[in-house]
């Protein structure tokens, strides 16, 4: 005979009730959090991928100010290349004044000094500043992009700008150097605009027929000039462009993070909310004739 | 004639009686720990007649023969068996979801993610003071997080240690009680109710030592117990006298026991799951310092190849070779050797930097902690499913000692109103003696 002994169905109903609450206090507490998970125990596959994944958001984050600083750079110096063009045109209007015949040597001479001081304009877009406050145009120098030596405009910075990363292993040149900008070749060999606007100022300041011989001469190297810098235009607004494809790349990348993050550590409300429904039934059922059953004891009705 | 009936129906009241206190003492302890259901073995007092006497009738009532225990050996030993089991489960759970707060609650990864992140932030600036201060934020942030880890795994290991320690000393008693048992279990006659309560006293403490450690019994006929410890088994209660279990801590904080100085292992119980947990934690806490340590070791390797922001040689950023003293040295985020050798001072070359991160990211320390906290968390969620398994075992178990052995109240209050009536049905038989001793007496009126 089996013995239905006291003791063993109270511990059992209290096992049971025990249990019954503990899984409706979980399921409440991924309701209230919104979470899976609430330690990397409950599920450590999911917890892992949901470490890497939020070390990739906050790294992503970095990369966001990165290329901020990235598009604010590249804007400066597409408006610093702007003016130079301008700048270049018109120049090459006044070299193609100077080349005229008819013009007094104090005319020329004026259109000289016009250049000269179009020359110092230059100077100073060449040694600009990004938004960090470094030379735009010196690489990675940290003082300015250009000296005055001698009279003569000398780079000193560094050959390069370094990349910078912008997110998925890919990088991006924040700017171009001064070289990048003002110096080609022309016929006389290699050369730079400052060299071609000085020589072109003293010429004609200087007079004479070899005034308007070196403005006629000078037209050559502007073209070539006025085509370095929009080439370096061009440099830039594709970069530009590089960076706004990252940046929506970063984002749709964002998205799918912040998806994936729901789908692994997420808790599905609908069905946490049927679930913990079931449960608190089930319990009050198992409570209800706990009750009943406790009450059922023969020494009730003995009188 | 050798029967009386007065007295036959005298000894039946007092076998009833006695059916009566039993159930009163059922009814009692219910729910009295270690209580077994005592029933009561009735048995016929009767003398079979002498020579030439053969059809006399020689009654002479009934007698209370046994108090029965209604013990069963392989129920109570399963109970034991599984019990133990579910105390080490317990235990080393409880351990190793301390150790999983420890390492997850203090935020080392997260630490370690924000500086990751504060050096590619730098990247993007090498000589901006603000991004260089950042970096050095974070990393002091990470080495306190480390130092955090480090002390609450410190923490863990103190209180399984205590917890241990007092259950060594637990068991000491427990073993000292068993040997006092089986020595006044000598003196009480069998099938006494004094031998029933030694017997029920004897298996609740069999059952308290096996919540604490592997126990091996061996059962004498007279009752008395033979009570070894853990694998091998070392004999740990003979008779009347208990050896004496004792504890010591190595120095990476995991546990030896011994019995009268012989080796043993706890293969269950509470001490055998704090062992469990503190070798867990020991291992953990290895590779928690290694982590550490080539952490700050590839820092201040790369502080070497670098020159700080004035163009002095690059300092070591990290003092302190594991988890618990790791320290941030640098004073200013001035020092941090961005530039490589040979630079000159304010240099915002970033080639040591990059040679850095391009470091970090191949020998990647973070992923280190990373399946650090998986490997201990899976090992928590692995326990915990066969810590759920082993308390339904032992639940079950129990249920089936309890089904057996406790005490029913609807079969007591049953009990009540038959012996009630075999008392009262005792009483009538005297009303009957008495009534025909009146008839004798009065035949000579």
């Amino acid at each position: 005979m089996i013995n239905l002994s006291t003791g063993a169905f109270y511990e059992r109903s209290s096992s049971q009730i025990g249990t019954l609450r503990t899984r409706a206090e979980s399921l409440q507490k991924m309701i209230g959090s919104g979470e899976r998970l609430e330690r990397s125990s409950d599920d450590p596959v999911a917890a892992a991928r949901l470490r890497t994944l939020a070390r990739g958001e906050r790294l992503a984050e970095v990369d966001n100010r990165n290329s901020q600083l990235a598009q604010a750079d590249l804007q400066l110096t597409d408006q610093a290349l702007n003016s130079v063009a301008d700048i270049v045109i018109r120049v090459r209007e006044l070299a193609l004044q100077g080349a005229n015949q008819t013009l007094s040597d104090e005319q020329r001479a004026a259109i000289g000094t016009e250049i000269d001081s179009l020359k110092e304009n230059l100077l100073l877009l060449a040694n600009g500043r990004n938004a960090a406050g470094h030379a735009l145009l010196g690489g990675q120098a940290r003082g300015a992009a250009y000296e005055n030596i001698n009279g003569v405009a000398t780079f000193v910075g560094t050959n390069a700008v370094d990349p910078l990363e912008i997110g998925e292993g890919q990088t991006v040149t924040p700017g171009l150097t001064g070289p990048e900008i003002f110096n080609f070749s022309d016929a006389n060999g290699a050369t730079d605009l400052f060299q071609v606007l000085g020589n072109l100022a003293a010429a004609l300041t200087a007079g004479g027929t070899a005034a308007s011989d070196a403005s006629s001469a000078a037209l050559g190297s502007l073209d070539v000039g006025l085509e370095k810098v929009t080439t370096a235009q061009t440099v830039i607004g594709s970069r530009l462009n590089w960076v706004d494809l990252m940046d929506e790349r970063r984002e749709k990348n964002s998205e799918r993070v912040a998806s994936e993050k729901g789908d692994v550590g997420g808790a599905d409300i609908a069905l946490t909310m049927t679930r913990l429904q079931e449960t608190l039934t089930v319990l009050e059922a198992t409570q209800a004739s706990f009750v009943k059953l406790a009450n059922l004891s023969l020494f009730s009705m003995i009188r | 004639m050798a029967s009386d009936l007065l007295s036959i129906a005298v000894s039946g009241a007092r076998a009833a009686r006695g059916a009566l206190d039993v159930t009163a003492q059922n009814i009692a302890n219910a729910s009295s720990d270690g209580y077994t259901r005592r029933s009561l073995r009735l048995e016929e007092v009767s003398a079979s007649g002498g020579v030439g006497r053969v059809g006399d009738i020689s009654l002479s009532g009934a007698r209370i023969a046994e108090i029965r225990r209604n013990a069963d050996p392989f129920l109570q030993g399963e109970v034991r068996r599984t019990g133990g089991d579910l105390a080490r489960a317990n235990v080393e759970l409880k351990g190793l979801r301390n150790m999983e707060t420890a390492l997850e609650q203090s935020g080392v990864y997260d630490a370690m993610v924000e500086f990751e992140a504060s050096l590619q932030q730098l990247a993007g600036d090498p000589v901006d003071p603000a991004r260089r201060a950042a970096v050095l934020g974070e990393a002091e942030t990470l080495a306190s997080k480390f130092n955090i880890t480090a002390s609450g795994f410190d923490a863990v290991r103190d209180g399984l240690q205590f917890d241990a320690d007092a259950e060594v000393s637990e068991a000491n008693i427990i073993g000292q009680e068993i040997a006092r048992i089986n020595l006044r279990m000598n003196r009480a006659g069998p099938g006494t109710s004094d031998r029933a309560s030694l017997l029920d006293q004897r298996d609740l403490m069999l059952e308290k030592l096996s919540g604490l450690t592997s126990v091996t019994t061996s059962f004498a006929a007279d009752g008395t117990v033979a009570v070894s410890l853990g694998d091998p088994a070392r004999s740990f209660v003979n008779g009347g006298t208990s050896s004496a279990l004792t504890m010591a801590v190595a120095a990476d904080g995991t546990l030896t026991f011994d019995i009268d100085g012989q080796a043993m292992n706890p293969t269950s119980g509470s001490l055998g799951g704090a062992n469990l947990a503190l070798n867990a934690l020991k291992d953990a806490r290895a590779r928690l310092d290694d982590l550490a340590s080539s952490f700050a070791t590839t820092l201040n390797n790369a502080q070497a190849n670098g020159v700080a922001l004035d163009g002095s040689a690059g300092q070591p950023l990290f003092s302190g070779t594991t988890a618990g003293t790791l320290k941030v040295l640098l004073q200013s985020g001035n020092g941090l050797a961005t530039a490589p050798a040979g630079s000159p001072a304010g240099s915002r070359d970033p080639g040591n930097l990059e040679a850095l991160r391009l470091t970090l990211k191949t020998d990647d320390p973070i992923q280190g902690v990373s399946s650090l906290l998986f490997d201990v968390s899976s090992k928590v969620a692995g326990r915990t499913v066969t810590q759920s398994a082993l308390e339904t075992i032992a639940s079950t178990a129990r249920i089936s000692l309890e089904q057996q052995s406790g005490v029913d109240l609807d079969t007591e209050a049953a009990n009540l109103i038959r012996f009630q009536q075999a008392f009262q049905a005792s009483g009538r038989a005297m009303q009957t003696a008495s009534d025909i001793f009146d008839t004798l007496l009065g035949i000579g009126r």
